[in-house]
């Protein structure tokens, strides 16, 4: 790491999820060492000092290596000057030739609001398109739509208290304890203190949030509309309508209630597949709590009906009047840190600005004078999937992708290749060097890193957090919103967009909010439109509105019951739900549903720098249960092909009980750069919602093969192998040295070829195979071949293949290789083994902050430990983060189950 | 002639290893109605034959190669006659005639005349320099040679090598001719035999393998044929001045057939330990038994266990009570220089696609086990020995390891703690 700016404390938020946690960064200076550690930020109303294990380990992922340090064309490194000039020159003259349409921002959720705000107005405003989206597009653009449908405008009406505050917790297409850690915790100790509290987890799959649940419904894929319809239809029916709040505040009430009527318990129980005693007890709980929050997330808004499903949800809450009060509301929850302040400032396509859309009378007219724009767009541009197409087709020329990976995130990764290969002009703006997109990049600009950047970003209660740097820019990184303006001051644009810092960005900003917005807007923070350098840079977390003469923010939304629509009214809106477009077929007889795991974020650009986050999950997997696995004939671990209509990966099967028949689920994470062939997005179908233009990244019908016929191994190695040519291959990052699992078609090699084999690939490596010694073990009844090279006592390289997938835990020998330790005598054997045999092997790490594994847990149990307070009092697992309580949980109860 | 008792009289005849361990067995047995006698040709008896070439490298002290207590026996009852061969059985008589003329009257007459250096059929007799290795007086006469000079040892086996140790490291210059492509063919294979033989050459001993000494040449030295060097079937002269013969065994049973005893190897016994003539047992290197003889102190231990029961319990024709000797796969655990060496099973059986093996030449480490239907037949380690044992017992529980068989070449703690783990959530 540089060295800090500063030698004291530095206050920001965390750039992964969208709970936005506060991060306080201190330095201090022992001995000749700056020494820098981050913690969760006790004062920020977000986090309260707590941090998941991915912003535990923010430090970690601040290495050096991969960086993207200079600018590059075609592969060549040039000078900022020469790259800006030419992006310029290429923008003037597409446009002048094809129009302004023929250029595109792709951006990302992961940019801060001053780098959106000048994209969306350079491009809005000057260049004339509305072709702005981004990545966000991916995340909850169906709970945007479904809010204006509703309330007439983009507006979170919850905050996180309210989670605490309910006494009913709706968490429907959201696994949270994974993807929002932190807030998940929050209710959990909620949920601890307020005994009465009931928590619904509703998901296809048994995941980790349901550990908190008093009521888990495992619906069919795709079918919660129809649930949500149920208990509109069960309000009425039980009398727990609030007729007062639904004549005086809502329209629609009859025509949604009308569409409701058919969604009996039968009906329902038959659609959701699930059965009419849990409906029951689902109808019984809503209708007698008033304090309810319904928590949705990526499971209601990926999805082809995602807007309908918003709705269908808010329905319910506007029906009892659940809403604008503590404890109560529909509570969209986004994925990334900044997709609220990308909708802030506009940066979707089908917003113009300031939650203000082409289609708001006047608005077109109001941006270009506040702006002083020469050339504003006047109708919505290209929504992600079309922006693609557009892309391909050739109509769009020119696309500046900033801060995402979309070769990795779209759907149908194959057509977003196929676009980005054709594109005339494609400008990446990236930290890494290595990406999958940056792979297909023309132009490549390096842009700064969390640790670099300063602004300000939303969170998913509206909050409005500063980002402090901590470090100098790396090598000539520079910032987004710099990079924009420096291209929007060469295409002769100097006075709009010369700003003297980033506060003046944020003012502006602030500025259009307020303009000519008189409570007309959501949307208003009038009070940061003059804000100097220094308060900006003072700023404390705040809820918006933040209008003239109301600096503390708002904390809760519509609790007047006034909304934004020309009648002040919000909307009920009839929803009639439908399953996922793709149909089952007899060629595709799986649901393959996607997710996320708890310790990797996106695509690993970040996150798969550290082995720390590595060691939770390591390779890319397929869940699927027992009944599908043993029908396919598939063994745990095995390699499995994946194959939807789009195009095939290749994954571990993971065979879990909690998987029901019939359904497959697949983290999206990992790219290119970490395995050869699991791209998940390579199998969805892009198929999108219509009104938000979200795609379905949950739903895919695939068919699963298992691959015969492999020699699995894996090979840990001071230096990083090239494994191009196996069947499979997956690389686990290591804080030193290289960990790569695999599998080889080569089934039938005998022991003296994968010798020769594993010589050649450290010669290849440029490692003198003869300046050593090599430790061979070699076992033809199994198929089991060990291949050990030591110098010096220090352990170069293991290989280890096998005809069985399983394979000896690889723990001690990547301690082995990482700590470039002396072999001890003793230990000597465990070079063969796996472990040395009066070692400890903590086996599979499950907490990862205090390094516990697996191992040590049962060890713990089998002593007597009972419970979960016990084990985290004696090992410290879970008492950091809290992240894996689930799992620490579910070991126990399996531990309880096999000793019953 | 000794006085005849009303005892029964048991007379031992050789006093080697099997020898001695019996008559001690019998003499503590404490049945006052046994009278013990113990005949043997060497001037010591009692000692342990194995520790000749730590003797010879002065590694121990010749108190400190005894191995039973002749004395303390004799004060039990024992009847010890050293330096003194039988010569005659004479069954009519009962009794066995010594070298001196002395007669020793016997009830029960026990053969253990044990073995003697195989002599090569193509070397000429009478030669002053070529010695075996087989007692207290060869190593004595090896004591003895100059320190200059140059010693080749003939036979890879056993007692070759402990041979060649002791030898080279006395300081002397040796060189080891073997006629099979490695040393302890019959124990080790190949990988296993050159590490020892790497072992060895770090010792300064110095390997000849794949073939038979074809001819000696020799002098004439104060009218004594000595041997000046040793030529090879491959044409190769290795110089030298004292040659040592190692090439096995051959059993001692002159005596035996001169007494009538039915031989072929050696003596012919059956499982009870009995020979073709009554009141006649063998025991040891001059046995045979269902075709096999025996080099290794093992199986004649469990010999010995049947043959005590049979003379002290017997009554008339042998029950299902006695014990019965039977031949079973005994590992053999030899030390050589410092290695240890496990070997146990029909090792012959191994082929590339049933054995295990496991290498560390820097660590001396090596492993292998063979592997037939899911049960162990045989395993040879080299090194690290300390889980032969558990190896030698799932080999007589013929025990299915075929739940075991990924760490089964780590041993019995890696077994026993196995773990495999799940990469994925």
């Amino acid at each position: 790491m540089n060295k800090p700016l500063n030698n004291c404390s530095t206050k920001t938020t965390c750039p992964y999820c969208g709970v936005g946690c506060g991060v306080e960064v201190s330095a201090k200076a022992v001995l000749s060492e700056v020494q820098v550690t981050a913690k969760g930020d006790a004062s920020h109303p977000a986090n309260f000092g707590k941090l998941c294990v991915k912003g535990s380990n923010l430090l970690q992922t601040l290495t050096p290596q991969g960086r993207l340090t200079q600018p590059f064309i075609q592969g060549k490194p040039v000078e900022w000057n020469e790259a800006i000039h030419t992006i310029a020159g290429k923008i003037k003259d597409v446009i002048a030739k094809h129009g302004p349409d023929a250029f595109a921002f792709y951006l990302s959720g992961q940019l801060l609001t001053e780098d959106y705000y000048v994209a969306n107005k350079l491009a809005k405003g000057f260049i004339g398109t509305a072709n702005v989206d981004t990545n966000s597009r991916l995340c909850m653009a169906s709970a945007v739509v479904g809010y204006k449908r509703a309330f007439g405008s983009d507006t979170v009406p919850c905050n996180y208290e309210d989670l605490e505050q309910c006494d009913l917790l709706i968490m429907v297409g959201s696994n949270a304890a994974w993807t929002h850690p932190v807030l998940y915790q929050r209710i959990v100790a909620a949920k601890k203190n307020n005994p009465a509290m009931k928590v619904v987890v509703i998901d296809p799959r048994k995941t980790a949030s349901c550990d908190v649940a008093d009521l888990h419904l495992a619906i069919s894929p795709g079918s919660d509309a129809a649930l949500f319809n149920y208990l509109l239809n069960e309000t009425d029916q039980n009398n727990a309508l609030n007729i007062g709040y639904v004549k005086s505040n809502t329209e629609g009430f009859d025509q949604a209630l009308e569409q409701a009527k058919p969604w009996t318990e039968q009906a329902t129980a038959s659609f959701c597949g699930v059965s009419e005693q849990e409906l029951q007890c689902l109808s019984q709980w809503w209708c007698s709590t008033p304090k309810t929050v319904t928590l949705f997330s990526q499971g209601i808004n990926q999805s082809a009906t995602g807007v309908d499903k918003s709705n269908a949800i808010i329905n319910c809450h506007l029906a009892t009047g659940r809403i604008g009060q503590v404890g109560m509301g529909p509570f969209s929850i986004t994925g990334q840190p900044n997709a609220m302040g990308g909708r802030e400032v506009g940066g979707l396509a089908n917003q113009l600005a300031a939650h203000m859309d082409f289609t708001t009378l006047g608005a077109i007219d109001r941006v270009k004078r506040y702006w002083q724009a020469p050339k504003m767009a006047t109708q919505n541009g290209l929504k992600a999937v079309d922006l693609f197409k557009a892309i391909e087709a050739g109509d769009v020329k020119i696309v500046w992708i900033m801060a995402t990976n979309p070769v990795v995130s779209l759907p149908d990764s194959a057509q977003v290749r196929r676009a980005l290969k054709k594109c005339d002009l494609v400008i990446v703006s990236e930290c890494y060097d290595k990406t999958d997109t940056t792979e297909l990049a023309d132009v490549l600009l390096p842009a700064t890193g969390w640790s670099e950047k300063n602004g300000t970003v939303t969170n998913s209660e509206r909050r409005i957090s500063r980002q402090h740097s901590f470090e100098a820019p790396k090598g000539e990184a520079k910032h987004d919103w710099q990079a924009i303006c420096d291209v929007a001051i060469a295409m002769g644009y100097s006075s709009e967009f010369s700003y003297q810092g980033v506060h003046e960005i944020f003012a502006e900003h602030a500025g259009l909010s307020a303009f000519e917005n008189n409570g007309t807007r959501d949307f208003d923070i009038g009070h940061f439109s003059q804000i100097s350098e220094k308060t900006y840079n003072e700023m404390k977390p705040v809820q918006w509105p933040v209008p003239i003469g109301k600096p503390e923010g708002t904390e809760r939304m519509f609790e007047n019951g006034q909304f934004f629509t020309h009648s002040g009214r919000a909307n009920f809106v009839p929803i009639n739900p439908q399953k996922p477009a793709e149909k089952l077929s007899n060629e595709f007889p799986l649901t393959l549903n996607t997710g996320r795991i708890r310790d990797q974020w996106h695509t690993m650009t970040r996150t798969g720098r550290t082995s720390k986050l590595m060691g939770h999950i390591e390779q890319p997997f397929i869940d699927i249960s027992p009944q599908d696995a043993a029908h396919l004939s598939i063994v745990q671990l095995q390699i499995v092909e994946v194959v939807s209509q789009l195009g095939s990966v290749k994954l571990r099967a993971n065979i879990r009980s909690t998987q029901k028949k019939g359904q497959v689920f697949a983290p999206i994470h990992w790219t290119d750069q970490f395995a050869n062939n699991a791209v998940i997005s390579n199998l969805i179908n892009a198929t999108v919602d219509p009104l938000s233009g979200q795609p379905e990244s949950k739903f895919a019908q695939v068919v699963i093969r298992p691959v015969e016929k492999l020699l699995y191994g894996y090979c840990i190695s001071q230096k990083k192998l090239n494994f191009d040519d196996a069947a499979y291959w997956c690389h686990v990052t290591l804080e030193q040295g290289a960990h790569t699992e695999f599998a080889l078609q080569e089934a039938s090699a005998t022991s003296t070829e994968l010798f020769e084999k594993a010589k050649s690939l450290l010669s290849a490596k440029n490692v003198d195979i003869e300046a050593g010694e090599w430790l061979v073990y070699s076992n033809p009844i199994e198929n089991v071949a060990r291949f050990s090279f030591v110098k010096d006592d220090v352990l170069i390289a293991a290989f280890y293949f096998a005809q069985h997938p399983m394979l000896p835990s690889t723990h001690w020998l990547r301690e082995m290789v990482t700590s470039q330790s002396k072999i001890e005598q003793h230990q000597r054997l465990g070079l063969l083994a796996g472990k040395p045999s009066n070692g400890v092997d903590h086996g599979r790490i499950v907490c990862s902050c205090f390094n516990v594994g697996e191992n040590q847990i049962n060890d713990a149990l089998e002593q007597g430990v009972k419970n979960l307070a016990d084990l985290t009092r004696s090992l410290k697992c879970g008492s950091n983060c809290g992240s894996c309580l689930p799992e620490l949980s579910d070991i126990i109860d399996s531990k309880t189950i096999e000793h019953a | 002639m000794l006085m005849k008792t009303n005892n029964r009289n048991i007379v031992i005849i050789g006093a080697g290893m099997a020898g001695c361990k019996l008559a001690q067995s019998l003499v503590e047995s404490g049945r006052p109605d046994i009278q013990v006698t113990l005949i043997g040709e060497e001037a010591k008896a009692g000692y342990n034959r194995i520790m000749l070439s730590p003797l010879l490298a002065k590694e121990i002290t010749t108190k400190q190669i005894n191995f039973v207590d002749m004395t303390a026996l004799c004060s039990q009852g024992l009847r010890l006659i050293t330096n003194d061969p039988a010569v005659q059985v004479s069954y009519k008589l009962k009794q066995i005639i010594l070298a001196s003329g002395v007669e020793v009257a016997f009830d029960e007459v026990v053969f253990a005349t044990g073995s003697r250096a195989s002599q090569l059929a193509q070397f000429p007799e009478n030669i002053g320099n070529i010695h075996g290795f087989r007692n207290l007086n060869d190593v004595s006469i090896l004591e003895n040679i100059n320190n200059d000079a140059q010693v080749v040892v003939i036979g890879g086996g056993l007692l070759g090598l402990e041979a060649a140790v002791g030898l080279v490291k006395r300081g002397l210059n040796v060189s080891l001719v073997h006629r099979a492509g490695h040393i302890l063919n019959r124990q080790l294979d190949v990988a296993a035999a050159e590490l020892l033989q790497a072992h060895l050459e770090a010792l300064g001993i110095k390997f000849f393998l794949g073939h038979s000494p074809s001819k000696l040449t020799h002098e004439f030295a104060q009218d004594k044929k000595i041997v000046t060097g040793v030529t090879l079937e491959d044409g190769t002269h290795i110089e030298c001045n004292t040659v040592v013969l190692a090439t096995g065994i051959t059993p001692e049973v002159s005596l035996a057939k001169s007494s009538g005893l039915l031989t072929k190897k050696a003596i012919v016994v059956n499982e009870y330990l009995q020979t073709s003539k009554a009141h006649t047992y063998a025991i040891g290197e001059c046995t045979e038994f269902n075709g096999q003889t025996f080099g290794l102190v093992d199986p004649i231990w469990k010999q010995l266990e049947v043959l005590v029961s049979w003379l002290l319990n017997a009554k008339g024709a042998p029950s299902n009570q006695n014990p019965k000797f039977k031949i079973e796969h005994s590992p053999t655990k030899l030390k050589v220089s410092g290695v240890n060496l496990y070997s146990v099973g029909d090792i012959g059986k191994a082929t590339d696609k049933n054995s295990i093996v496991l290498v560390d030449r820097t660590n001396s480490e090596y492993r292998k086990i063979i592997i037939d239907n899911g049960v162990i037949v045989a395993a040879i380690l080299y090194g690290n020995i300390s889980d032969g044992p558990w190896y030698f017992s799932l080999i007589q529980t013929k025990a299915n390891v075929s739940h075991l068989m990924r760490n089964l070449i780590f041993g019995e703690a890696y077994c026993n703690s196995e773990s495999v783990i799940n990469h994925a959530a």
